[in-house]
């Protein structure tokens, strides 16, 4: 399938995910499922930068427009995607990254998955709740908003992979 | 000329990104404290349609709780019309009454997207402008109160609740009559507090809060919450009373809008007062 048609597949799948099933969720201890990055994450490995946060920006715009956060979402996508290129090169294979894989938990390996993802997801977490909260004295409900945060919509996101990409030919 | 230009290639992925992200933060702090438009919202024509639909397949999930919620008020109601009552003194009732002039209205609507678990919560229902629906109308259900309209558009307008950062209702303690602020400190959706009340006097827990009616949004009296505890205050003489809201926000779906009539003549008496620094607004 082509990579633009793919990627607008799933790009529309996660706006109607998170606006209508997981923005409904509530439940408690502040935790608040995101699972937007994804999007960001599985773009191809080529994807250039400016892309990525022209990307970042509308899928937050159009986030912010059904949860009433009017420029939040965009704001810690947009930090997410400008960190992309900077997390995937130091935790990148010396001789580049194979232009045919995805950078998926199927492609790359658990391992790779794991912190990549998991850096990506920690700063776009903390970036959301540190604007949203704002106060330096509120600091350890940042801090326990966003770790419960993050470890329920890491989970998710793993989920979601199942459902989202096709298991790949190589290997 | 030629190291502006080497600058500004060099750099030029940061200055996008910190041209893009002031540009959200900036839509952020804006519409946080005064949204000139809705078309950011779910007030919006769009996504209020899509939230409706949405809605529609969702509130039957509480559609037991709220009918007997529902019916409950209808009970306590029905007591209250005249059929019900005996007439003590007879011939009083007048229909040209001069004595009570009417000076709230109420209006149905219908939570159709809500939150409680952010920092600022806020509901989105399904009434408008055509409605006559104006920013800073107070919101409430038949528990107590949920909030203010903030923003409006021709089919629908978003709530500010009472879960926000900078709500301040003025609230009284009701059987000693002592008056504060309601806040909420982002923790728990079902406890808020109240700031600005003196600690000489004991407050027993349970006691009812209600609506001081100051600002004309509520009526005098209408039910918020019961006190939970009182917290002193480090370095001052205040409590910090925290408030059990008598309102679950989780599930809550029908709502009530106020319609004060004689607001603007408060205003505009009020308005007479000379400026003062300080002054406390909502």
């Amino acid at each position: 399938m082509n990579v633009v048609v793919k990627n607008s597949i799933r790009f529309f799948l996660i706006v109607l995910l998170q606006a209508f099933v997981f923005n409904q969720i509530e439940i408690g201890f502040g935790i608040h499922l995101m699972v937007q990055p994804l999007f960001i994450m599985l773009l191809p490995f080529e994807t250039g930068v400016f892309t990525l946060m022209i990307l970042g920006f509308t899928l937050g715009l159009i986030l912010d427009i059904f949860s009433n956060t009017y420029g939040l979402q965009a704001s810690s996508l947009l930090i997410m995607a400008y960190m992309r290129p900077i997390v995937f090169k130091f935790y990148g294979p010396r001789e580049g990254y194979d232009p045919l894989k995805e950078p998926s938990v199927f492609d790359m390996g658990s391992r790779w998955f794991l912190f990549v993802f998991g850096y990506l997801i920690l700063i776009h977490h903390f970036w959301y709740f540190l604007v949203e909260i704002f106060r330096f004295d509120e600091f350890l409900l940042i801090l326990q908003k966003t770790i419960f945060s993050v470890i329920i919509s890491y989970l998710l996101c793993i989920v979601l992979q199942t459902f989202l990409i096709k298991k790949s030919k190589a290997k | 000329m030629r190291n502006f230009l080497a600058f500004f290639r060099r750099f030029r992925v940061f200055l996008f990104f910190a041209f893009l992200q002031i540009f959200a933060l900036s839509l952020y702090v804006r519409y946080l404290s005064f949204p000139k438009n809705q078309y950011l919202t779910t007030a919006s024509i769009v996504t209020g349609k899509l939230l409706e639909v949405e809605n529609d397949v969702t509130k039957h999930f509480n559609l037991s709780k709220n009918n007997s919620a529902l019916q409950f008020e209808n009970i306590k109601l029905r007591t209250k019309i005249p059929q019900s009552l005996y007439q003590v003194g007879r011939n009083t009732y007048k229909i040209e009454d001069t004595v009570y002039e009417q000076q709230y209205e109420y209006m149905p609507a219908t939570v159709i997207n809500s939150s409680v678990t952010r920092r600022n919560n806020y509901f989105t229902i399904n009434v408008g402008s055509k409605q006559g629906i104006k920013r800073e109308m107070g919101v409430f259900s038949d528990k107590g109160v949920v909030g203010v309209i903030h923003n409006v558009s021709k089919h629908f307008a978003v709530v500010k609740t009472v879960l926000t950062k900078d709500i301040n209702i003025d609230v009284t303690i009701e059987p000693i009559g002592l008056f504060g602020f309601l806040k909420w400190n982002g923790h728990d959706p079902q406890k808020g507090s109240i700031t600005g009340i003196s600690n000489d006097l004991k407050i027993k827990r349970w006691s009812r809060v209600v609506t001081k009616g100051g600002s004309g949004i509520f009526p005098k009296g209408m039910p918020v919450g019961k006190v939970y505890e009182t917290l002193p205050v480090e370095g001052e003489p205040l409590w910090d009373v925290v408030v059990k809201f008598s309102e679950n926000f989780r599930t809550l779906q029908r709502v009530y809008i106020i319609k004060n009539l004689l607001l603007d003549e408060q205003k505009a008496l009020e308005r007479q007062i000379p400026p003062d620094e300080e002054e406390e607004d909502l």
